[in-house]
Order: structure tokens, then C-alpha cells, then sequence
């Protein structure tokens, strides 16, 4: 079996306005030493998929079905099943995260070489002198400046480049063999988001880990991920190896992200093209395929092609090998979108 | 820096915004951060002038100098022909009107116990204008013209999404008819799917009405879409300016260069390759001596550490740079081929760059 595998993931939040499935019916799959990105928009479900594998959703939210697989020397354990004192294990310890906002997620009163230090001796039987070691070993990894010297320092005295380096070198430090990383650079500016990258993608080589990247940024995607998956209201939408899904995008909503941002190469100033509407909240996520009302090839009723888009909902299915889609009419959509070109290179 | 026979809407002249750092019981200043260190530049009417640069730059600080949200140290800025910097403060309010400012955050902007009614006719009660039928008038105007309907107005800020809020921000800025808006990275805190709709009505906007932008953000592609002409800052400074296109098919100064290479991109083709910058942006408080790129720069050389740069101006193309003036004069003022021979050697010095 691959490294990490999900599936049909139900997380929901339990409301005064009712049950709300922030992610509904999800399931991905990593194997070793690949980076799987994760994209979508505000309240997609891409986070809340992210604090499901380590069971870090807050109540009122809940896993409630589904399974989360990661493959071990004993075979698959199932990280929703896992009991607590197990489940600790694992976090910081196999599976390593990083969040977007180191400042939040690191501690202000301990310094950052006792923060490694602490993810280290919770996690491996070493003497507090081996484990400040590898914390100084670690921040050499991550390519931190005068790294003897911040060992010392608190995260206040970082910038908030060096402070995401400390949140990497801390998630590395007991070798995981995946990294769960949600929105890494989003807080970054682009020269220091750059060397992020430069830095996540080198460790990877260097030490085999798989990454899960979590982000809104399809470019950040394309430079860095060996597959893609689109979220949308809850479920995965598109899933592809990266170079197959930015050459032959097929869900109109990755069309459609696609060719929202402009293009510097286009000739004069037309319009940009745009997803109409906005992106629905969990609590009213539409029936049928959930992308219909936002869509210009919805079909409000049946076809000799196919169904209509208000309902049933659609499957994701494989359209080529290694390519998922879930839309009825993903492949009979005729000549793609006008602005589609644009970001097709095939 | 560019010359019309038109004046200019807007025009900055040696802007300086320093902020004094207090320290002790006296509270007594030991030193100052230069946010804002000498910045001119000119918009003239109809036109948009991008304003691009890291966090920390002091682009933000540029934009709300202009509206005299913030009071500058030193320097000049002149909107429709008024000091800004010099008027008293009646006067001040009347240029308010002709003059607006969009923010980024428009959960942050809009005051959440205000209806949008109240949101909109804040600025009309204050500049009196209209009676009561004419201001509903104006304020229903306003919010068709930026796609919201009318019913908006008995509503609170919290009923609306993010690109509504900000479609609500800039009916505010419009209900005042102004002649100038600075927006203050107006897109940022949207969704990539809603950044085009405010993107695509900014334009619209500016082209019916006439409207002058100084348009603020970090987002590059954003920028070159909106602005005529561009202008790069890098801490408390503009290092170069020129117009859209030109700035990314020829960029001038090694910043520059970095920072179009480190924007992730979807299409290989216009991949670039990357390059790393060392380090971070030095703190403000204690700009480097010489040219302030100097510690980052690829190229540094003697003179970049000594000496700060003085502008090199090829027609409307402005750079702040020792190596790149020493290259268009070898060039013969060809800013292309300069601009070409300052990209291979920064990809040559900078040899732990990726593909």
C-alpha cells in the first residue's frame, strides 16, 4: 500500500444551525518520498482534512467516517482507531506539521533550541544533551544563520523567514516519514517563500519524505508538487499527477482558477475571466455536483449525454490513468474554455 | 521623472515617513525607522501607478502619506495642484473628497455596528453634501456601480462575503466622486476566484469614470494587469520604475530580477529561473550604508557598499543601481540588452539558485 492513504473522510462540525460536513467523502493517497498538493479556496475543507490526520479538530467537529492509513512494519494502522497514548506517537513523530503561522504555533516562552529539543525527547530515548545536538544539527539543516547562537534565542527575535525554518527543522527533527504542511509560506513574502520552497524541496530529496502542501496557491503547486488534488465545498474535484492537471485541466472549476489570474502574455487588456458567484459555506453546500449554480456548462436537465448537474451528484471518476474527475460532463465539454488555452502547453 | 504636458494628478517629491523609536523613562527618541526615505514619483490623470515591494517596504506607508493618513517627516506631495503636506485642516477636508483609499482587509475596514447606509453616508454628511433624497441618490449610484444592490444598505458588513465587503469599500471610496484612489492591496485577502471580479471592476471603474489609481500590492501579475506604469520598492525606497510590461521583460535592478524569478507560476514556459536571495530584509531602523540592496544583492560590488546609487533614467525606465548604469552605458542606453546582460550575470553569481 502507499505510505498514507485516505479514505472517504467525513469531518463535520455539529452547530446550532446543524450538522456541517466540512469535508465530505474525501480520500487521497501518498507514497514514500512524494509531495501530494492540496488546493482550494477558503473553506474548501483543504485545513480541516489536514487537522483530521493527526485528530487535532476541535469539538464541536468530529471525524465520523472514514479511515486514515498510514503503513508500517506491521502493516496499516488506522490513525482514526489509534488509540491516544499510539496516536501521540505518531504526531511529531512519523507524521511532522507545519502550520502557516509559525508565530501562533511556536511557543513564545521557551527558546528554540528547548522546542526541538522537546519534540526530540518525546519522541526517542536520548540524554537532554543528545537531543539540544540535534536541535543545533537540525537548524544547520534548514540552512538558519548563526545557528549556535539562535539555538538560544526566543521565537520573538526571529523573523518570520526564520521562524518558519525553526517550524520546519522542529517537524524534521525525528525524521517522519510524511509532513503535513498547511499553507507553509502563505505568510511569507515571495524572496523568503522562495528559499521556503528551495529548502522543503531539498530536505525531501535529502531525506525522503513525503509531504502532504497544503495551499490556495496553484503556482506554488506547480514548482513544488508530483500530484495535485482541487477541493471544492468539501470533496475532492480534480486529482492528477501536477504536470497532467496544469497541461489538461478538466473540472471546470480548475479551468476556471486556472484562467483567473491574469496573464502577463495575453495581448491588450481584456477582461479577466471569472468564477461567478462566491464559494458557498458548508452549512448550504449546494445539492447535485456542488459547483453547478457557479458553472457555464451546468445542464439543468438530463442529456443523451448525461445527467443533469442539480442531480445526481457526480463520482470521481478516471478519466486517463492517474486522472480523477468528478463532473458529469467533464470529458464532453466540447472545445475548452477560451481562457483555458492560455494556460495550456500541451 | 516623466514628462506630459498635462500636470500631473498626483505628484511626490522626496516623500520621507520616519517613525521615532522611543526607548527609557524619559521616552526619549533613539533613532527612527525610515519607512518611507525619499520616494518621488508623479500619476498623472486617468493613469495607474503600480507601487510592488515586500512587506516592510513602505508602500502601505506611501499610500496613506498621500491621503496624509499619516503625517510625513519631510518632502512633498501634491494632489490637483494642493500641498497636501502644507493645507490646514479645513482645506484638507475638502481635498479628502477628492481623494480616497480602499484597504486590504475588508473584514478590518468596515465597521462592523454600522449598516452600510451609515458606512456610505459618513463621508457625505461630513462634506455636506446632498440633502437626504440626493445622498440616497449618490449612495445607491454608488453600490450599483460596484455591483451590489440596493438592498445593501439596510445591511451590516458581517452579512456580506469578503469581495462583497470589498465591493462595499469601494462604493465608500466612490460615493465622494473622488478623482484619486489609493488601493491599498485591495485584492489580497480575497479568493484567487473573486480576485478577478474585483480586479476586472477596479478596471472597469477607472476607465468609466476617469478615475487616477495609485494601486498598492505584492502580487506582481495583479499589478501589471491594473498599472500603466510600475514602480519597485525596496526598503523605504524606489529601486526601479517603469512602464508594466517593460518592468517585467526588462528589469533593471537585481531586486527586481529576484523577485519576478521567485513568483510561482503555473506555466513552464515562463518559469524563470529562480533566484535566492541571502537572508532577510534588513530592519528599517538601521538601513545599510551605500546602496541598501548591497547585502542581498548578487552583484555587489566596492562601490555598491559605499556609495548609494544615483537614478539612471532610458526614457521612462528609472533604475537605482551601480552595475545596471555601468551596463546600459556599455549597452549604449539599450535597456533590453542591458537588462539581458544583467540577468546572465546575476544567474552566474548567483550559482545555488534553482532550475
Amino acid at each position: 500500500m502507499p505510505l498514507f492513504e485516505i479514505r472517504d473522510l467525513v469531518t463535520a462540525f455539529h452547530t446550532t444551525d446543524g450538522r456541517v460536513p466540512a469535508v465530505d467523502g474525501v480520500s487521497l493517497s501518498i507514497d514514500r518520498g512524494r509531495t501530494l498538493g492540496l488546493v482550494g479556496e477558503s473553506g474548501c475543507g483543504k485545513s480541516v482534512t489536514a487537522m483530521s490526520i493527526l485528530r487535532l479538530v476541535a469539538a464541536p467537529g468530529r471525524i465520523e467516517t472514514g479511515s486514515i492509513l498510514l503503513d508500517s512494519p506491521a502493516g496499516p494502522v488506522d490513525l482514526v482507531t489509534l488509540p491516544d497514548s499510539d496516536l501521540r506517537r505518531v504526531r511529531g513523530g512519523r507524521i511532522g506539521m507545519i502550520f502557516q503561522e509559525p508565530m501562533t504555533s511556536l511557543n513564545p516562552v521557551f527558546t528554540v533550541g528547548d522546542q526541538i529539543a522537546e519534540a526530540v525527547l518525546l519522541h526517542r530515548a536520548c540524554s537532554r544533551g543528545a537531543a539540544r545536538a540535534r536541535a543545533l544539527e537540525m537548524l544547520r539543516l534548514v540552512r538558519l544563520a548563526d545557528p549556535e547562537q539562535r539555538l538560544d534565542e526566543y521565537p520573538h527575535q526571529l523573523s518570520g523567514g526564520m521562524r518558519q525554518r525553526v517550524m520546519i527543522a522542529m517537524a524534521l527533527a525525528c525524521e517522519p516519514d510524511l509532513v503535513v504542511a498547511d499553507e507553509p509560506t502563505t505568510a511569507l513574502d515571495v524572496t523568503i517563500q522562495a528559499q521556503i520552497l528551495d529548502l522543503l524541496g531539498d530536505l525531501r530529496r535529502r531525506l525522503g519524505t513525503a509531504i502532504l502542501l497544503i495551499t490556495h496557491d496553484l503556482g506554488v503547486v506547480a514548482e513544488t508538487c508530483d500530484e495535485v488534488a482541487v477541493m471544492y465545498a468539501g470533496r475532492i474535484v480534480e486529482r492528477a499527477p501536477a504536470d497532467v492537471l496544469f497541461a489538461r485541466p478538466l473540472h471546470p472549476y480548475t479551468i476556471g482558477l486556472l484562467a483567473a489570474r491574469p496573464d502577463p502574455d495575453a495581448a491588450g487588456r481584456a477582461p479577466l475571466r471569472t468564477i461567478p458567484g462566491m464559494v458557498p459555506a458548508p452549512q448550504r453546500f449546494p445539492v447535485g455536483c456542488r459547483f453547478h449554480p457557479r458553472c457555464g456548462h451546468a445542464r439543468a436537465a438530463a442529456t443523451p449525454e448525461g445527467p443533469a448537474c442539480e442531480a445526481p451528484a457526480p463520482e470521481l471518476l478516471e478519466v486517463e490513468p492517474g486522472h480523477f474527475v468528478r463532473c458529469h460532463y467533464a470529458e464532453r465539454l466540447g472545445e475548452p474554455h477560451p481562457a483555458a488555452v492560455e494556460v495550456r502547453f500541451a | 521623472m516623466t514628462t506630459s504636458i498635462q500636470p500631473a494628478l498626483v505628484r511626490v517629491d522626496g516623500l520621507q515617513v520616519h517613525f521615532p523609536i522611543r526607548r527609557g523613562l524619559l521616552r526619549r527618541q533613539v533613532g527612527a525607522v525610515r519607512a518611507v526615505d525619499g520616494v518621488s514619483f508623479r500619476i498623472d490623470r486617468g493613469r495607474t501607478l503600480g507601487l510592488v515591494g515586500e512587506s516592510g517596504c513602505g508602500k502601505t506607508t506611501v499610500g496613506r502619506s498621500i491621503l496624509r493618513l499619516i503625517e510625513p517627516t519631510a518632502g512633498r506631495v501634491e494632489v490637483a495642484g494642493r500641498d497636501v503636506t502644507a493645507v490646514k485642516a479645513a482645506e484638507l477636508r475638502a481635498l479628502r473628497r477628492r481623494m480616497q483609499i480602499v484597504f486590504q482587509d475588508p473584514y478590518g475596514s468596515l465597521n462592523p455596528r454600522m449598516t452600510v447606509r451609515s458606512i456610505l453616508e459618513e463621508g457625505l454628511l461630513i462634506h455636506r453634501l446632498g440633502d437626504a433624497a440626493d445622498r440616497l441618490r449618490r449612495m445607491q449610484a454608488a453600490l450599483d456601480r460596484t455591483g451590489m444592490p440596493a438592498a445593501a444598505l439596510d445591511r451590516y458588513p458581517h452579512e456580506f462575503s469578503g469581495g462583497q465587503r470589498q465591493r462595499i469599500a469601494i462604493a465608500r471610496a466612490l460615493v465622494l466622486e473622488p478623482e484619486f484612489v489609493a488601493l491599498d492591496e485591495p485584492i489580497s485577502a480575497l479568493d484567487v476566484s473573486i480576485q478577478a471580479q474585483v480586479l476586472n471592476l477596479l478596471v472597469e471603474l477607472r476607465d468609466r469614470l476617469g478615475l487616477t489609481y495609485l494601486f498598492i500590492s505584492h502580487d506582481l501579475a495583479a499589478v501589471e494587469y491594473v498599472a500603466d506604469e510600475v514602480a519597485v520598492m525596496y526598503l523605504g525606497r524606489i529601486v526601479e520604475q517603469a512602464a508594466a510590461g517593460e518592468l517585467r521583460r526588462a528589469p533593471l535592478h537585481p531586486y527586481t530580477v529576484a523577485l519576478f524569478s521567485a513568483v510561482p507560476t503555473v506555466d513552464p514556459r515562463r518559469r524563470r529561473r529562480r533566484v535566492l536571495l541571502p537572508g532577510d530584509v534588513p530592519s528599517p531602523a538601521r538601513p545599510p550604508g551605500g546602496c541598501r540592496f548591497h547585502p542581498r544583492c548578487p552583484l555587489a560590488e566596492q562601490a555598491c557598499r559605499e556609495l548609494d546609487p544615483p537614478a539612471t533614467q532610458i526614457d521612462r525606465h528609472v533604475v537605482h543601481c551601480h552595475v545596471a548604469a555601468r551596463l546600459l552605458a556599455e549597452s549604449g542606453g539599450d535597456a533590453r540588452r542591458a537588462a539581458e546582460r544583467l540577468a546572465a550575470a546575476v544567474a552566474a553569481a548567483d550559482g545555488g539558485g534553482v532550475g
